[in-house]
């Protein structure tokens, strides 16, 4: 490789790490400086040091000094701040709880799309397909009425359960995809070795889309880990709020003091980016080599 | 592809059964609240036929956001998948620290929606925004521009937002397909075709066009039926300028309590992205509904 070809490749690298990384940079930024310092042009984070007060409060509830002197604005001190950490908790626990799920209950369903022929095929894919088009605010309260009939509002598996069947679809059709990619010689040797449909889907089919599954299991990660409506309606009072119900409280406050609102965004942000580098280096980097091959 | 004669009840019901628990059943109940008033403050539930409807389609904000969410798709779209392909075929290409970069690309997709909105706000804040920072260090403007609160650059705004938070799940997909491609073949395209570009037309492009149909109808769904980054942004204005289809539904619905009008709006919603996903997989051919 030509040096020119490199350093071109480093160009563009910086440009995507800026344009992905920068809002992010910033909010980590913005957590670590006084409002004042933030607002006021002539004085930069050098001058004053960084503060990590933002943080102290979110997790000790001792409110930063600027803020107990005389005339400081106490409503700029949200009580939404404090519930970050356990919101946290719980959304780490549903999104991991519909990843599951999805994958169990959505895999045997792609694979039975991928490499059968059946009765009312087209139908059932179909279905599956266009229901996520349903935009959900229209499902919002017919789903609530259900939730409440089954007393699940305000527990984590009401939510668990509407994140797993609003993104169960994704996960059938992605995952078909990739079953349909496996070689079909590999399940017509399994015919002949006398197994049966259910033994050439868990011993060929899914070890052989390993990495593809891990890849779609995530995707059902995220999506649970940032669906805000549902979880907004199903959490009913904080004990089972999710992160990004109480961000959005926090962003709603316009009186928050930046620096808190992005020490907030940025705690949320660390412990998923420890998960979803993981995840994607143990799953897809990992099993991609050499296990998939068409 | 084997034949079976019966459904298979046991290996589908698992996936289906929750999908129509969440959808047919609010969607009976939302046609029927789109007959009817129902409406808050206002007892019982008269039957009104199609005039939800006519009051909806005739009410001077329909056309507007109607236009807005089509033009929001239409650009958001192709936008977020062409980048994401593009920089999944970067990310293939060997480079130090690429594993460094390939993991902050991920990056807006862990973020719900209420923060990337947050991010991008502070990006285009007017006093001490980063985008008016960098445009009056190099001498571009000679004062701060509120982009948020000019309609055409605020929609522009929103739009970078929302491409934003799209591009990760097309860079995924499109590398897990980019991986599943047989290495043999790319070795003999490296050895017959010298020009990547044809390389990349003739050989990578088929093996990956199921995936880019998938991306494409998955942004074009996302781009009208999603809400909440450009809501948290703009709240809709300034103006109409940025409000979609799909916001109208949660206002007519939950600010405004008409429930009738709200479910209205998601009828319409939900035929026009039927409309564009048949005209999306129309146009892009591709094995995926195929029975090859």
């Amino acid at each position: 490789m030509s040096g020119r070809r490199s350093a071109f490749n480093y160009v563009i690298a910086l440009l995507v790490l800026l344009f992905t990384g920068g809002p992010i940079f910033l909010a980590f930024y913005g957590s670590i400086v006084p409002d004042r310092v933030l607002l006021d042009p002539e004085v930069s984070v050098f001058d004053v040091g960084p503060n990590f007060e933002g943080y102290r409060y979110i997790f000790t509830g001792e409110l930063p000094a600027s803020y107990s002197e005389g005339r400081a604005n106490r409503r700029m001190i949200s009580d939404a701040a404090r519930q970050v950490p356990a919101s946290l908790w719980n959304s780490m626990r549903i999104a991991l709880a519909s990843m599951i799920l999805n994958l169990v209950l959505g895999a045997p369903a792609a694979f039975m799309f991928a490499r059968y022929a059946f009765p009312a095929k087209r139908l059932s894919f179909m279905f599956l397909i266009l229901s996520p088009l349903v935009p959900a605010v229209a499902l919002l309260v017919p789903i609530y009425m259900t939730m409440q009939a089954f007393g699940l509002v305000g527990s984590i598996w009401g939510i668990v359960l509407v994140h797993t069947a609003r993104s169960l679809p994704f996960t059938v059709l992605i995952l078909s995809v990739f079953f349909r990619r496996l070689p079909s010689e590999l399940f017509e040797a399994a015919t002949l070795d006398h197994c049966n449909n259910f033994q050439s889907f868990m011993r060929i089919a899914v070890p052989l889309a390993l990495p593809s599954i891990g890849a779609t299991g995530l995707f059902a990660f995220m999506l649970s880990y940032s669906e805000y409506m549902f979880s907004l309606v199903l959490s009913g009072e904080a004990r089972s709020r999710t992160v990004s119900v109480v961000m959005a409280a926090l962003a709603r406050n316009t009186d928050v003091s930046w620096s808190l609102l992005n020490a907030g965004i940025f705690i949320a942000i660390i412990p998923t980016l420890i998960i979803v580098v993981v995840i994607w280096r143990v799953v897809v980097e990992g099993l991609l080599r050499g296990a998939v091959k068409g | 592809m084997w034949t079976l004669k019966r459904f298979p009840f046991i290996w589908l019901l698992p996936a289906i059964l929750p999908v129509a628990l969440v959808t047919l059943y609010p969607v009976g109940h939302a046609l029927w609240t789109s007959l009817h008033r129902v409406m808050l403050l206002f007892p019982g539930e008269p039957f009104v036929g199609l005039d939800n409807f006519v009051r909806v389609v005739t009410s001077n904000y329909f056309i507007v956001a109607l236009e807005n969410s089509a033009t929001f798709t239409v650009v958001a779209a192709p936008i977020a998948v062409a980048l994401g392909v593009a920089l999944a075929l970067f990310l293939q290409r060997r480079f130090l620290g690429r594993g460094i970069v390939r993991s902050i690309v991920l990056l807006p997709w862990v973020l719900p929606g209420a923060i990337s909105a947050v991010l991008w706000t502070w990006v285009f804040h007017p006093s001490f925004g980063l985008l008016n920072g960098i445009l009056l260090e190099l001498g571009i403007l000679e004062r701060s521009v509120s982009f948020l609160a000019s309609p055409g650059l605020a929609f522009l705004s929103v739009l970078v937002a929302h491409v934003w938070t799209q591009v990760p799940f097309a860079v995924v997909l499109t590398m897990a397909a980019l991986a599943g491609i047989n290495t043999e073949t790319m070795e003999a395209a490296e050895l017959d075709c010298r020009s990547s570009w044809k390389r990349f037309r003739y050989v990578v492009l088929p093996e990956i066009k199921a995936m880019i149909v998938v991306l494409l109808i998955y942004n074009a769904l996302m781009a009208f039926t999603s809400y909440d980054v450009v809501y948290a942004m703009t709240g809709g204005g300034p103006g109409t300028a940025t409000t979609l289809l799909a916001f109208q539904i949660w206002r007519e619905g939950f600010s405004m309590y008409d429930f009738g009008a709200g479910a209205a709006v998601a009828f319409i919603v939900v035929l026009i992205s039927a409309l564009l996903i048949v005209a999306i997989t129309r146009a892009l051919p591709s094995d995926l509904f195929g029975e090859r």
